[in-house]
């Protein structure tokens, strides 16, 4: 057991991703997110209503996000990294827009997911930002600048509303499905697997051999999933578990098929996508337009 | 005994399997990621390309003795249509950047050329060509990246190895070129 802590934390260690410069403002609450504090609650709320009909009727999500600070990141490779952070649109159809407000570093940007750049196009959300938005704000007029942009861009994803012809048969995903399907590594084949042993184990003799199988089984899944959080855990709990199914196995307690204990797995599988988003993935290739006050 | 000794072997045998079924099979995803990356990137310098045409239209008329600029961009643009390996597209483009570059540090010193819509547009449009440029360069940096991560640090480096996976190139700005082109209007 010891030596599969030490494995898996040794992998672990051989497989953690460096951390990035960008320092994200936190998850996101809703479409309206001020962190900076240069909008009313009224404002607020008008334009979460707002939104989330704009995402009803069109599935479009636009974001509002006003930050404290930009770091040390131009607002393009912010705006680049908060909209990969929360996935901004559909995850098919990246249909998000970010409008992101720096008022300290007086910047602002329009960023548009994949798949509005046909519509939202880099002259219009330019115009947007030029005409509409920067004239508010040079004027200090930060709450009227945010609620225009918006409602400018709106007008211009929903003039060209016609943009639905992606289609969503791709839902299956877009690789090998085979190899994603393998390197999964689905219950069922644990199952299998499971039912094998307990079989084995209840003809041997030997008492500890379960254990050894369980630990094995960690550190596979643990090579697997590359994690030692599930490697390891899962590890320690199979090794236990392996003795106990040995133990009732060599006693003959278990019928054996192993069919009674089956069920039990599948909950283990890597659940995907950050929790709490209220987002559906979509993403942006440094489409829109920034500009300055 | 023997039987015991069987199945440890037989248990070393799965584990070291599945380790390099699962190890290779990261390697064709990463490797394949980053292919689709330079695509991406590719599809970034097209864009950018495509604008160049109308930009040099617009502005030719005024900027009439700037001819040495034109000359450079012109160059620029055939040299990336027949490069072919990835390493030559990336130069061409680095080449086409700082021709581009002084074609808008020039542009500043036309007054009547700021003031114009369509002016504006076009470097509208082609600001936003640059930061997607940047854009998927980076990320194909950060693909790269985790696939050359892969293919040389151990365990995995052995299998990388035994199966002919090799180091790819970062994208690394030229000379010149790090600074995309400022437009202020």
């Amino acid at each position: 057991m010891k030596k599969v802590a030490a494995l898996a934390t040794l992998l672990f260690f051989l497989n953690a991703s460096v951390i990035l410069a960008y320092t994200s403002p936190g998850k996101p609450q809703g479409f309206v997110n001020d962190f900076a504090d240069i909008l009313t609650t009224q404002v607020e709320q008008d334009l979460e209503l707002k939104l989330e009909q704009i995402k009803l009727s069109s599935s479009n999500e636009i974001a509002v996000v006003t930050i404290k600070s930009l770091e040390d990141e131009t607002i393009d490779t912010y705006a680049v990294k908060l909209f990969e952070e929360w996935g901004i649109g559909n995850k098919e159809k990246d249909n998000g827009v970010l409008l992101l407000v720096a008022p300290i570093e007086r910047k602002v940007r329009i960023e548009v997911g994949y798949g509005l750049e046909g519509v939202l196009t880099d002259a219009q959300s330019s115009s947007i930002v030029r005409n509409i938005i920067l004239p508010d704000f040079k004027d200090g007029e930060m709450e009227s600048g945010v609620i225009s942009g918006v409602e400018s861009i709106i007008s211009v994803i929903n003039e060209g509303a016609d943009f639905a012809s992606i289609d969503d048969t791709s839902v299956l995903g877009k690789g090998n499905t085979i190899l994603d399907f393998l390197n999964q590594f689905p219950p069922f084949i644990l199952v299998v697997v499971f039912g094998i042993a307990v079989n084995y184990l209840a003809k041997s003799k030997s008492w500890w051999l379960g254990g050894v199988w369980g630990g094995a089984l960690g550190l596979v899944i643990g090579f697997i999933t590359s994690s030692l959080l599930i490697g390891g855990s899962v590890g320690i709990v199979l090794v236990l578990f392996g003795l106990l199914i040995d133990y009732l196995a060599s006693k003959g307690h278990i019928n054996r098929n192993g069919r009674g204990w089956g069920g039990g797995w599948g909950g283990g599988s890597r659940g995907g996508g950050g929790g709490g988003s209220s987002f559906g993935g979509g993403s942006s290739g440094g489409g829109g337009s920034s500009g300055s006050w | 005994m023997s039987k015991k000794i069987l199945i440890g072997v037989i248990a070393i045998v799965v584990v070291l399997s599945a380790y390099v079924f699962t190890t290779y099979n990261s390697l064709v995803k990463l490797s394949i990621d980053t292919d689709t990356q330079w695509k991406q990137v590719e599809v970034g310098y097209q864009r950018r390309f495509d604008l160049i045409p109308n930009l040099v239209e617009s502005v030719k008329g005024i900027m009439k003795q700037e001819t040495s600029v034109f000359t450079a961009i012109a160059d620029a643009r055939t040299k990336y249509a027949g490069a072919s390996t990835p390493d030559a597209k990336a130069q061409a483009a680095g080449q086409v950047e700082s021709a581009l570059g002084r074609l808008l540090v020039i542009t500043e010193n036309y007054p009547q050329l700021k003031s114009s819509d369509t002016v504006q547009t076009l470097m509208s449009q082609l600001e936003g060509a640059e930061n997607r440029i940047s854009v998927e360069r980076s990320r194909f940096n950060e693909s790269a990246r985790l696939y050359n991560l892969k293919v040389k640090q151990v365990p995995s480096s052995i299998i990388a190895s035994m199966f002919g996976f090799e180091e790819k190139a970062y994208f690394e700005a030229t000379a010149g070129s790090e600074v995309a082109p400022k437009v202020q209007f």
